[in-house]
Formats: C-alpha cells, sequence, structure tokens
C-alpha cells in the first residue's frame, strides 16, 4: 500500500487548537487513506478531532505527517501545505 | 438547511443543556471548528429562561436537526437525558430512527460529532465520534 510522510513546521505563532485542528482534520477526512500526526512524542489519528488536539502542539512545532492508503501522496502534500499556511 | 458542498444532506446536532447561555456557547463554538454547514439546533433551559428542560422545545429540536441524514443529539446532566427520551417517545417511529443520543461529555462530544458530520460522515459515524470523547485525554 503507498505510504507518504512529511515533517512541517507550524508557523510561530498557530499552535493546533481547535480552529486549526479543525480544518486539519476535515481536509484529512477527504482522502482515503489512513492519516496520522506525531508531535511531542505522540500520535494522533489525523480525522480525530479529539485526538489532534491532544497533540497539544505549540507554534512552531514540527508535526510528522503520515499517510497509508492509495491517495497518501496527496494527502500528505495538501496537509503539509495547509499546516504550513495556518495563519 | 444542512448540506455539504455536494449538495447531500449533513447530520445536524441537537445540543440539550440546562443553561440556554451553555447551550448557545457549544453551538457557536462547533461551528467556528466545524465550518458553516453542520446544522446545530439549541434546546437550552427551562420554560421561561429558567435553568433547566424543556421538552417542547427540545422536541422541537429534534425534529428541526434532522433534513434526511439524521440527527445526533448530546446532552449536559440527568434530566437533559430524561427530557430527550420523553421527546423521542412522543415523537413518530421513523424521525426517531433518524435521531441517536450520545453517550458522551458534552463539549468534547459535540466538538467531534460537529466536525465529523461536515465531512459528510453517516449518522452511525457521528454518533461513535460523539462517544469517543468518553475516551479522549486532555492532558
Amino acid at each position: 500500500m503507498p505510504e507518504s510522510s512529511e515533517l512541517v513546521r507550524l508557523p510561530p505563532s498557530v499552535a493546533l487548537h481547535a480552529r486549526p485542528a479543525g480544518a486539519f482534520v476535515r481536509a484529512a477526512a477527504s482522502f482515503a487513506a489512513a492519516i496520522e500526526v506525531c508531535a511531542n512524542g505522540r500520535q494522533a489519528n489525523g480525522k480525530s478531532i479529539l485526538e489532534i488536539l491532544g497533540l497539544g502542539a505549540d507554534g512552531g512545532s514540527e508535526l510528522t505527517i503520515s499517510a497509508s492508503g492509495d491517495d497518501a501522496a496527496a494527502a500528505v502534500a495538501q496537509l503539509s501545505e495547509l499546516v504550513a499556511t495556518f495563519s | 438547511m444542512s448540506a455539504s458542498t455536494n449538495g447531500h444532506a449533513l447530520v445536524g446536532l441537537v445540543i440539550v443543556s440546562h443553561s440556554a447561555s451553555i447551550a448557545d456557547g457549544v453551538a457557536e463554538l462547533i461551528a467556528q471548528v466545524a465550518g458553516p454547514d453542520v446544522a446545530i439546533i439549541t434546546a437550552g433551559g427551562g420554560p421561561d429562561g429558567t435553568l433547566g428542560t424543556d421538552g417542547d422545545r427540545v422536541r422541537k429540536a429534534l425534529q428541526a436537526a434532522d433534513s434526511g441524514a439524521g440527527a445526533v443529539v448530546l446532552v449536559d446532566l440527568g434530566s437533559a437525558v430524561l427530557s430527550v427520551r420523553a421527546a423521542l417517545a412522543e415523537l413518530d417511529g421513523d424521525a426517531t430512527s433518524h435521531v441517536v443520543l450520545a453517550d458522551a461529555p458534552l463539549v468534547e462530544g459535540a466538538i467531534s460529532a460537529g466536525v465529523t458530520a461536515s465531512t459528510g460522515a453517516s449518522l452511525s459515524d457521528v454518533a461513535a465520534a460523539a462517544e469517543e470523547a468518553r475516551g479522549a485525554r486532555k492532558l
């Protein structure tokens, strides 16, 4: 099964709190691939808002976005772009 | 009207709280996180603005939230559960088969359900997302 992964950094002023986390999860849900996000030594299902919020990722922190499935590469590319452009 | 951008109906949410302020605040928060497409109907407070629950308002909210894909109900405490069950008993069987009372904490359950509903997920998936909140760690 195709897999893809990318390390991205949250903009310095944007923590992964409710609004950006909601945008991330809604984007992730549009892909068939399973999506995982790791930060602070924790991992979260990219399609679960509560797990993403539970990462407690502060502005400027690194996230590893991984996907597994036919559209994994597109998912990682789009979600990485989304994270980089949070404002 | 709750519909996704590609036109099919989204699961709606009903927020039942003893306090109108709590219900309205939860609805406002969900709309911020889940976007504008999910119907969120509140039934907060008792008759005449008191703290409590109002069976008539709950029943109308249950009817208003279902635009075809069903509705998930989130409640705060004790008698809110009784009010929802009583309202469901008054509605006919077809309506009640599309309404699920979630066993979940109000704020976290509503956020989880709202975001999931916004993606066009099914009634059972939205209800499951609400109930996932029971085990979600906050810290």
